[in-house]
């Protein structure tokens, strides 16, 4: 009976935070200086000798040390890892997964990350799942000896616009993308394969950054559309993007970042009806200039004492599109044979669109979480029809290696019935222990 | 301002500028304690993290890496401590001098002698185990003094015309350090042999230097939190061996250590692994006289 009170005791009070305390540390007071040039030489030398000799008198320390870029063995492999994503939806109507399953692997992702040579540093992110079999998330190149603080990044990667869709999906705090994101950018976040460059600075005392990019294109060909010519075939239908954040340490406790960004390029959007246009191409689509500029706000709360206790983040982003209207539309080839009824015309989005997200997260524990996020978005994929959720998210961090959420989200859509969404997920990974996201 | 006063401004001012200090960020407040103390008025350094902060959680800010840029030198415990959050900063300082193979990139673990390491094959069921050794190494003054001659070494390679200087900084943080060793020559004895819990296995090098005897972890493995099972074999483990003291830092969550020392009649001793751990330690010298102190009192 003691004992079990004990634990019941224990459960009690192993959700609560530490006490607080806090104290700093006071300048160093001034030592006392010099000697003679030619002792200081002969000391200086003397004492590096002394050096050598405790180092090697020491007792070895194993093999490789970790490194910030470096692998953790001396055979120089790169970092091998693997990450399980697995989504169970428990929705009481239907699935609302896109495979209809309840049970499904939504992505394993495998990772080699290694130095290249004193220049570059590579990463390489490979997603396995069902539909799409094996996929080049991520493989890139990053420079680490360019001057002046520079630092370039070439190959695929995740998009750097708006906070979120800089996330893999597995690490987010929910278990899918703000509506935003994937309404305007893309499901399992935007990639772009190009270059981008990012300079950090601090003209005005606090942590900037500005990240420009150029990328293949934009937003992908959705299946099923043909354009008339490839939307990159002239450089400005490649994707630019520009981002600059700025960070601000309130306290030592708190701190807020405030970024902008946006992208531009061309996009297949679809015309009216398919034709056989003047290049002798059955062209469904055209591409039109698509661009979305967002805005986005974080605060965080982390009290450095009692730390792995307790933190509190909140995260909103609102973005908006903007799609061209009357884009030129190709030419038809004189032996088109127009069926009655055809309108050579476009049918792509005539308007712009707005969304946006809040996320709020509260640490109730050394390993437990929750969160809710507010979702508002004009849909493009519904005429611009207002959709909005309200969701709530537990997570459970076993330990830094694996996590289980369950979520609750309620979707209302124009006139429509609202959707009930119950998922849960699990993500688990093996390999080295990789930075704790910021 | 006529001539001879510009002439005056930049006789003053261009030799401000060629004597700059080396600038030295360091990812502890022991480290750069240390630091300070070797380096003297020719250094600036500075600390990532806290004294009251665990080491392995600290989050790795944007204005850290404003810290860390223009940094000459980059002291970091290592042994895996910081691994959680030091790549990030490392990556966005975009500063060659401090990137592992420069000049400035200094893991003091390579000079320590390194306990509690792994045999045979190592794996996540052992919880955060720390698979190159256990990198709580400054809790051992011996360690204290390895590192002091680090600091001496690296900082002599870069900035040689002052190496008589830290040479002298050095000695001095090491008479120091070796008076207050004596002083304490008691009370260590009072603490050797003794039963203790520890909360986590960063006093493993403090138990070795002391001589104080730890029979059981708060943890049941490193970095998992207790669980009700294990606190039981914990409250048994300090009844059978008699311990008298539950040692805990100052960032984890005493109530659960108090709960043991309610079932137990030990007492739960909050000790700071780091400078600034609790108020009024601010500097090295002061964390291992406060720590052995208030072991020894609460051992006896």
């Amino acid at each position: 009976m003691r004992n079990t009170l004990l634990g019941v005791l224990v459960l009690i009070v192993i959700a609560s935070p530490a006490t607080a305390q806090q104290s700093g540390i006071p300048p160093k007071p001034l030592p006392s200086t010099a000697d003679s040039a030619a002792r200081t030489i002969a000391d200086s030398i003397a004492l590096m000798k002394e050096f050598e000799k405790i180092t090697t008198a020491a007792k070895p320390a194993p093999a490789a040390i970790s490194s910030a870029q470096g692998s953790t063995n001396p055979r120089m492999m790169p970092d091998f890892s693997a990450v399980g994503d697995l989504v169970g939806d428990l929705s009481p109507k239907r699935s609302t997964q896109a495979d209809n399953s309840r049970f499904g692997v939504r992505e394993v992702e495998l990772s080699v990350q290694s130095v290249v040579d004193p220049y570059f540093r590579a990463d390489f992110f490979l997603g396995i799942n069902d539909s799409e079999k094996i996929s080049i998330e991520q493989a890139f190149l990053t420079t680490t000896a360019l001057p002046a603080g520079v630092q370039a990044k070439l190959g695929r990667f995740l998009m750097p616009l708006g906070k979120q869709n800089t996330t893999h999906r597995h690490d987010l705090h929910t278990v899918e993308y703000p509506y935003v994101l994937q309404r305007f950018l893309s499901d399992d976040g935007l990639k772009g394969t190009g270059v981008t460059t990012s300079m950090v600075m601090a003209p005005f005392g606090f942590y900037q950054e500005l990240i420009v990019g150029v990328v293949d294109h934009f937003i992908d060909t959705p299946d099923g559309l043909t354009v008339d010519k490839p939307v990159n075939r002239n450089l400005d239908g490649l994707g630019y993007s520009a981002r600059l954040r700025s960070y601000v340490d309130i306290s030592q406790n708190a701190n807020i970042e405030l970024s902008a960004s946006a992208m531009t390029g061309k996009v297949a959007q679809p015309l009216v009806a398919s034709f056989t246009t003047a290049d002798n191409v059955t062209a469904s689509a055209v591409g039109a200039r698509q661009s979305v500029i967002g805005m986005d706000f974080t605060y965080r709360w982390k009290p450095l004492q009692q730390g792995i206790y307790r933190s509190f983040i909140l995260q909103a982003e609102v973005m908006r599109q903007l799609n061209e209207r009357n884009p030129t539309l190709p030419a038809l080839s004189p032996l088109f044979d127009p069926a009655p009824g055809f309108i050579r015309g476009y049918a792509g989005p005539t308007r712009d669109y707005t969304g946006g997200y809040v996320f709020a997260r509260w640490q109730l524990s050394q390993r437990l979480y929750l969160g809710g996020r507010y979702d508002n978005v004009q849909d493009p994929m519904a005429a611009g029809a207002t959709l909005t959720a309200g969701s709530a998210v537990l997570e459970w961090f076993p330990s830094d290696f694996s996590k289980l959420v369950a979520s609750y989200e309620r979707v209302n859509q124009g006139s429509a019935t609202g959707l009930d969404r119950l998922l849960l997920q699990a993500v688990f990974s093996v390999g080295p222990h990789k930075p704790h996201p910021f | 301002m006529n001539v001879r006063q510009w002439i005056a401004v930049v006789g003053l001012v261009v030799p401000t500028v060629m004597q700059a200090q080396l600038k030295v960020v360091t990812s502890t407040t022991d480290l750069f304690d240390i630091a300070s103390a070797v380096g003297g008025d020719k250094v600036k350094a500075s600390h990532i993290g806290e004294g009251f902060q665990d080491p392995h959680f600290i989050e790795a800010k944007p204005s850290f890496v404003l810290q860390l840029r223009n940094a000459d030198v980059w002291a970091f415990v290592g042994l895996e401590l910081e691994i959680g959050w030091m790549p990030l900063l490392l990556d966005g300082a975009r500063n060659p001098k401090i990137q592992l193979g420069g000049s400035g990139y200094v893991d003091v673990s390579k000079a320590m002698p390194v306990i509690d390491v792994p045999r045979g094959s190592v794996d996540r069921s052992m919880g955060d185990v720390h698979p190159l050794g256990n990198p709580h190494y400054w809790l051992d003054p011996e360690n204290g003094r390895r590192i002091a001659k680090l600091f001496l070494a690296k900082f002599s390679e870069l900035d040689p015309k002052n190496a008589a200087e830290y040479a002298a900084n050095e000695k001095a943080f090491e008479t120091k350090l070796g008076a207050a060793e004596s002083a304490w020559q008691a009370q260590l004895a009072t603490i050797k042999g003794k039963p203790v819990v520890a909360w986590h296995t960063s006093w493993n090098y403090f138990a070795e230097y002391t001589g104080m005897r730890i029979v059981a972890y708060m943890e049941p493995k490193p970095g998992v939190p207790p669980s009700p099972s294990h606190l039981l074999q914990v409250v048994q483990a300090v009844k059978a061996s008699g311990a008298k003291v539950i040692i805990m830092e100052p960032f984890y969550d005493r109530k659960v250590a108090d709960l043991v020392a309610r079932q137990t009649g030990a007492t739960v001793l909050i000790l700071p692994p780091s400078v600034g751990g609790v108020p009024g330690i601010t500097s090295y010298l002061q964390l291992m006289q406060h720590d052995v102190t208030e072991l020894s009192t609460r051992v006896k």
